[in-house]
């Protein structure tokens, strides 16, 4: 890596360490409560240049690589971990774009991804973990296509502008469209009322007859189950990174509190059972930084890193619900008041147990690239 | 219209030491940041230059690290950057270090506006940007809270003191230094942090300036740290001076001969 490189991103991080310390972890537990992000808080972020981060130069972006985007979002994390996962589903699509997308399609949109948030919608009602079972088709009429289905837990939906949509383009074939929130026919629905990550909007959208030409397909016909999977694959490295953030600020709450707190005559920090819990968030925060910063060695380098972006997903999920539970757990009561963080940190890592594929899922994904081997 | 902006690169930390020795400030293995006032400054430079076209030159003193501080103000949007590095410079005190900056100042030429932050947070002691006014020979104005142009030729700013503003108007050329609630700098975003590093970044030596050798460094610098300690705040009498520029001097000469000061 080069003298500059390293020199940009030490200032990026200065400046995202600053951000956050100043206009994000702030306003965390207000987040929480308010279920949204204040006015004015996504404005300040895209005014700052946020959306742009991995986009390259050449459509206005920064063009930060793979391993300074998922630390981006690891630093913003410890301040507010929505945050972090609005970006990251906004990135996640992004990169699809930039994969997938023909040079018309990128020229088309990404010039206005510094400004306008992009997200990624497989889910519907009849599923998430099966694409095969989606209803949302796009029918060729004449010298377009006509979009028509409904889809739902889609993050960052009614916030974001412009929509990836996986659909069935014939029975047994999987293809994804973009559009736009401005399209006709295309209206929101219901936004999910999740118990963790409440500041990130999770909503619906509904396309009744959304007209479309061929340029708005992404890669080609038949190609969306391989954007599906590589959109969670990007995901995934960008989620464990939110969890390692969520990690740092569970183990900053338990230290701090327990640098200060007495249990008798005795601090917390002299007794033996907070040694053991403080240890083991900081083993769990520390293996996951080793994993989502491996899978995103190996996407800069590309080389293949879908297994690797599952561990990220999977051992951090998990940890990070258990490094919260011990946090709480050194702060007893107070852990479990809703006026302290821990809480809704447990509630935070909780969703991506969940989200961009189950730990089971990601269990059998991972232990079928082994039996592969 | 040409602003410079000077900037310093502070500890990040508050746990600054002192040596026992020297009883200067132990900066050694601590990262740098850019002093927070000084970035008011730059902030203010910018909005100039947004209304103005004014071109904005950043300029530090220090080891080559500096580099980072420069580069960070461009990234906010200053145009370029001067750092002043050199071993001969080191050592030196307010006096030495506004020396070798007026010095580079006249280099840089043509210059309309020196801005500084009112101090560094590292030492606190505000000086230099005065210092530097006077071997410009330029009028100053220190603490500013606002500042305008407001003529072609001529600055306007409200000047915050501890318990009194004033509103203070200077013909350019000149130099001031402003507080914090100026303005909230902007911060830079992560493409200009990519982008300031396309923009011109000089490092001036001990040669590429015209310099008296007495007056560098440890050697041109009369200050002798023997004690640190935290003054204990003083609170003065203040008696506004009243009436037309006349009658204000003879009560200026009146209360001061009282005094016994004239």
């Amino acid at each position: 890596m080069s003298t500059r490189n390293t020199a940009a991103e030490k200032l990026l991080l200065q400046m995202v360490d600053d951000y956050t310390a100043r206009e994000v972890a702030p306003l965390d537990m207000a987040i929480d409560h308010a279920q949204d992000y204040p006015e004015g808080f996504m404005k300040k972020l895209t005014e700052t240049g946020f959306l742009g981060l991995m986009l390259p130069q050449e459509f206005g972006g920064a063009e930060f690589g793979p391993e300074v985007t998922a630390t981006v979002l690891n630093h913003l994390a410890r301040g507010n971990a929505s945050t972090a996962v609005t970006l990251e589903g906004h990135f996640k699509t992004i990169d699809q774009i930039l994969k997938f997308g023909t040079p018309a399609l990128k020229q088309a949109l990404l010039p206005s991804a510094n400004q306008r948030i992009f997200a990624f919608s497989m889910t519907e009602a009849s599923g998430g973990s099966n694409p095969m079972g989606i209803s949302s088709t796009a029918t060729r009429e004449g010298d377009h296509w006509v979009i028509n289905g409904d889809k739902i837990m889609i993050t960052n939906g009614g916030l974001a502008q412009v929509y990836c949509v996986l659909v069935k383009t014939a029975p047994d074939q999987l293809s994804v469209f973009v559009v736009d929130q401005d399209m006709p026919g295309f209206s929101f629905g219901k936004r999910e009322d999740f118990i963790g990550l409440r500041g990130t909007p999770v909503g619906e959208i509904m396309m009744d007859h959304i007209i479309v030409d061929d340029d708005h397909l992404l890669g080609h016909l038949g190609d969306g189950g391989l954007i599906g999977d590589s959109a969670h694959d990007d995901a995934r490295i960008l989620m464990g990174a939110v969890l390692t953030g969520i990690m740092e600020h569970e183990l900053k709450i338990a230290t701090d509190y327990a640098k200060e707190r007495k249990a008798g005559d005795k601090p917390l920090t002299e007794l033996q059972v907070t040694h053991r819990k403080v240890a083991d968030i900081a083993m769990r925060k520390e293996t996951t930084k080793l994993l989502y910063q491996r899978a995103a060695q190996l996407k800069a380098a590309g080389q293949p890193y879908s297994e690797e972006a599952a561990m990220a997903k999977a051992h951090g999920s998990r940890a990070a619900v258990a490094a919260g539970d011990d946090a709480l757990q050194i702060l007893a009561g107070y852990g479990y008041s809703r006026e302290y963080p821990v809480e809704h940190l447990i509630r935070d890592a909780r969703a991506m147990e969940i989200a961009e594929g189950t730990v089971e899922k990601m269990r059998s994904a991972i232990a079928t690239a082994e039996f592969q081997k | 219209m040409k602003i410079v902006v000077c900037i310093k690169q502070v500890p990040e930390t508050n746990d600054v030491t002192i040596d026992p020795k020297t009883h200067n400030l132990d900066r050694r293995g601590l990262a740098g940041v850019m002093n927070p006032f000084d970035k008011n400054a730059v902030e203010q430079a910018l909005q100039f230059k947004a209304t103005t076209d004014a071109q904005v030159v950043l300029l530090s003193m220090g080891p080559d690290d500096y580099a980072q501080s420069l580069r960070e103000g461009m990234a906010m949007g200053a145009d370029s950057g001067v750092l002043l590095s050199d071993r001969a410079f080191a050592g030196a005190d307010t006096l030495a270090t506004g020396y070798v900056i007026a010095k580079a100042i006249e280099k840089i030429g043509d210059v309309d506006l020196v801005i500084f932050g009112r101090q560094a947070v590292d030492a606190d002691t505000g000086q230099v940007g005065p210092i530097v006014a006077e071997f410009l020979q330029q009028p100053q104005i220190t603490y500013a809270a606002t500042l305008r142009l407001s003529g072609p030729n001529e600055v306007t700013a409200e000047r915050l003191l501890e318990d009194t503003k004033q509103t203070l108007v200077a013909q350019l050329p000149a130099v001031v230094s402003v507080r914090s609630e100026l303005n909230p700098p902007r911060y830079p975003t992560p493409r200009n942090i990519q982008l300031s590093f396309e923009k011109p970044l000089t490092i001036w030596h001990h040669d590429d300036l015209d310099l008296d050798d007495s007056r560098l460094g440890q050697a041109g610098s009369p200050t002798i740290v023997t004690k640190v300690y935290a003054p204990k705040p003083v609170k003065r009498e203040l008696t506004p001076l009243t009436g037309t520029p006349q009658e204000a001097a003879s009560q200026l000469i009146k209360a001061l001969k009282d005094r016994q000061l004239l």
